[in-house]
C-alpha cells in the first residue's frame, strides 16, 4: 500500500446520553458520573491509501455516519488519532451549509472559503460548477428561491468540482431527476477513475460492488471485516443471514 | 489554544457576507423592512420617557456629579437617550449571542465550518444596526448638546464593546447550545439587568460603597462611556477606578471565553 491518505488509529467515540435536561446542565460544570453511553465507534483502526475506492457497509447505527463525519471534520473522536491528508469533499448533506439569502454564486464562494480555497482558484472553477448544476440564470438569485432539486444540484456540483483529494459519498444520494442522477453517477465514476480517493457508504451491495474494489464492514462500532469488496460483502451477507436465523428461533 | 483566531484567518470577507445575510434574514418579508431597526428602539425610548417624565413627573432633569463644584444638570430625555443606545446593542448581544450557535446549527452539525466565526458575523450584523442608531443619535446630540472632540472616543468605546460581548459569547453560546436551561437563564435575567444598570439613572449617583459596587457591572462602563463621549465631554480615564475594574473584567471574560470555547467546541456537533 502507498502512503495512507486517511488513517484511523484506535479511534473511539462515545455519545453521552443525558438522562434529562438537568443532567445536561450539570454536565456543563461537572463531569457526569456513570452516564449512559452509546459507543458509536470502538477502537477503530484503518488505513486508506491514495486513490483507493472503499465501500463501507453495515446496518443502521453501525457507526458509518460517525466515521464519515470524522473524516469530513464535523465530529471529533474521544480517543485515538485521525489523520486526513488532503482536501475532503462530502456528498452527504448537499443542501446543508448554504446561506439562504446569498445567491448561488456567492454560495459557491462561501463553500470554497470554508474548504480553505483561494478566491482566485474558486474563480477558475466557478463556471464549471454553474454549468454542471444546470441552474442557468438562477445562479444569481438567492438560494431560498431554489427548488429542493436545484439546491441539491448546486451542492453536488460544488463538491465534485473543487477537485478534492478525498470524496465521501452517501448512497442515499438522490439528486434531481433521472437524467441528472445518471450524470452524477457518471461523474463519481469519473472521479474514481481519475485517482481520487473515494469512500462510499451504502446498504446496497450491488452499488458497492460497482463502485469499490475494497470494502469495510462495520458492526456496532467495530470493524468486523476489511478486505476486497467480494469477501466483505460475503461476510456481511452471512452475518445478516445468521442473525435472521437466530431471531426466527 | 488560539483556535478562535485561527478560525478567523482568511475568512474576513465571508464574515462580512454572512453578516449581511443575517441582516437580510432579520428584516426580509416586513413591509417597512429595515425601518424596524428604528421603530422598535424609538418606541421603547418613547415609552420610558413617557413613563418617567410625563407619568411620574419627578424625572425631568438628572444631576450628575462630574467632579465640578456643582453637579451638572442634564435633561432626562437626553441623558436616557445617550445611555439606552448602547444598551440596545448590549441587550441584543447578550441574548442573541447566547442563541447564535443553536440558531446556526446547520454550520456545526452538517459541514466543517469555522464555528467561532458564527459568533463574529452575527455580532457584526448587530453592529451595523447599532451604527445606524448611532447616526440618528448623533444628529440629536449635535443639535442639542453640540460637537466636541470627546465625541471621537466613540471609536474607542464601540469596538471595545463589540469585542467584549463577542468574547462573552464564546462562553455563553456553547453553553447555551449545550443546555437550553442556560439560555433561558440568560434571557430571564436580562430585563432585571436593565434596571440594575445605570441607564435610566446615574450609576455614579450613590454613596460609597454602592457607588463602587455599581462599577463592577461592565454595562455601566459602556453606558457611562457613551455619555462621556456625547454628553459629559470628558475623557475615558476620568474615573480611574471604573476603568481599572473594567480592564480586569475584560481580561477575565476574554480568557474564560477562550477556555470555554475550546472545552466545548468538539462536543457541539454531538449535542446540537
Amino acid at each position: 500500500m502507498t502512503e495512507p491518505i486517511i488513517s484511523f488509529k484506535n479511534v473511539s467515540k462515545t455519545y453521552i446520553l443525558y438522562k434529562n435536561d438537568q443532567a445536561r446542565f450539570k454536565a456543563l460544570f461537572f463531569k457526569p458520573k456513570n452516564p449512559k453511553t452509546n459507543k458509536a465507534l470502538n477502537n477503530v483502526s484503518l488505513e486508506i491509501g491514495r486513490g483507493e475506492s472503499v465501500g463501507i457497509v453495515g446496518d443502521n447505527g453501525a457507526g458509518k455516519s460517525t466515521l464519515l463525519k470524522m473524516i469530513t471534520g464535523v465530529a471529533f473522536p474521544d480517543t485515538g488519532e485521525i489523520q486526513v491528508n488532503g482536501q475532503v469533499a462530502a456528498l452527504l448533506e448537499l443542501t446543508a451549509g448554504f446561506s439562504t439569502e446569498m445567491t448561488g454564486r456567492e454560495n459557491i464562494y462561501l463553500k470554497g472559503y470554508i474548504l480553505g480555497l483561494q478566491a482566485s482558484y474558486i474563480k477558475t472553477i466557478e463556471e464549471k460548477i454553474i454549468e454542471f448544476a444546470e441552474l442557468g440564470d438562477y445562479i444569481d438569485q438567492p438560494v431560498r428561491t431554489y427548488s429542493s432539486g436545484m439546491k441539491l444540484r448546486l451542492g453536488f456540483a460544488i463538491n465534485v468540482n473543487i477537485e478534492p483529494d478525498i470524496l465521501v459519498v452517501d448512497e442515499a444520494l438522490a439528486v434531481g431527476d433521472a437524467a441528472f442522477k445518471k450524470k452524477c453517477t457518471n461523474k463519481i465514476k469519473d472521479i474514481i477513475a481519475s485517482g481520487v480517493t473515494v469512500l462510499y457508504v451504502s446498504h446496497n451491495a450491488k452499488s458497492v460492488q460497482e463502485m469499490c474494489s475494497r470494502a469495510i464492514y462495520l458492526k456496532k462500532g467495530t470493524v468486523v471485516f476489511d478486505g476486497t469488496t467480494e469477501e466483505t460483502l460475503k461476510v456481511y451477507e452471512e452475518t445478516k443471514a445468521a442473525e435472521k436465523a437466530k431471531k426466527k428461533k | 489554544m488560539f483556535s478562535i483566531f485561527k478560525e478567523h484567518k482568511g475568512f474576513g470577507k465571508q464574515i462580512f457576507l454572512l453578516a449581511k445575510d443575517e441582516l437580510i434574514k432579520t428584516y426580509k418579508g416586513a413591509v417597512i423592512g429595515p425601518l424596524w431597526a428604528f421603530v422598535k428602539p424609538a418606541f421603547t425610548i418613547f415609552v420610558y420617557w413617557f413613563a418617567f417624565s410625563v407619568g411620574i413627573k419627578a424625572l425631568r432633569a438628572i444631576n450628575v456629579d462630574l467632579g465640578g463644584t456643582e453637579p451638572a444638570s442634564f435633561d432626562f430625555f437626553t441623558f436616557m437617550f445617550v445611555g439606552i443606545i448602547p444598551w440596545f446593542f448590549i441587550q441584543d448581544s447578550i441574548i442573541q449571542g447566547a442563541r447564535a450557535l443553536r440558531n446556526n446549527r446547520q454550520f456545526i452539525t452538517k459541514v466543517k465550518f469555522p464555528v467561532s466565526t458564527i459568533l463574529t458575523y452575527t455580532a457584526l450584523s448587530r453592529l451595523f444596526v447599532h451604527l445606524l442608531l448611532i447616526v440618528a443619535m448623533y444628529v440629536y446630540v449635535v443639535l442639542k448638546v453640540g460637537v466636541s472632540w470627546y465625541n471621537l472616543q466613540f471609536f474607542l468605546y464601540c469596538p471595545l464593546m463589540f469585542i467584549f460581548f463577542v468574547a462573552l459569547s464564546w462562553s455563553t453560546s456553547p453553553m447555551s447550545a449545550f443546555s437550553k436551561d442556560f439560555e433561558n437563564l440568560i434571557v430571564s435575567v436580562m430585563s432585571g439587568i436593565f434596571w440594575l444598570s445605570g441607564i435610566m439613572y446615574d450609576s455614579y449617583g450613590f454613596d460609597e460603597p454602592l457607588r463602587t459596587v455599581m462599577m463592577v457591572n461592565p454595562i455601566n462602563f459602556f453606558v457611562n462611556g457613551y455619555r462621556n463621549c456625547f454628553l459629559y465631554n470628558r475623557p475615558f480615564y476620568a474615573n480611574k477606578t471604573e476603568l481599572a475594574i473594567f480592564i480586569v473584567e475584560f481580561v477575565v471574560i476574554f480568557v474564560l471565553g477562550i477556555i470555554n470555547y475550546n472545552r466545548l467546541r468538539k462536543k457541539l456537533p454531538d449535542v446540537l
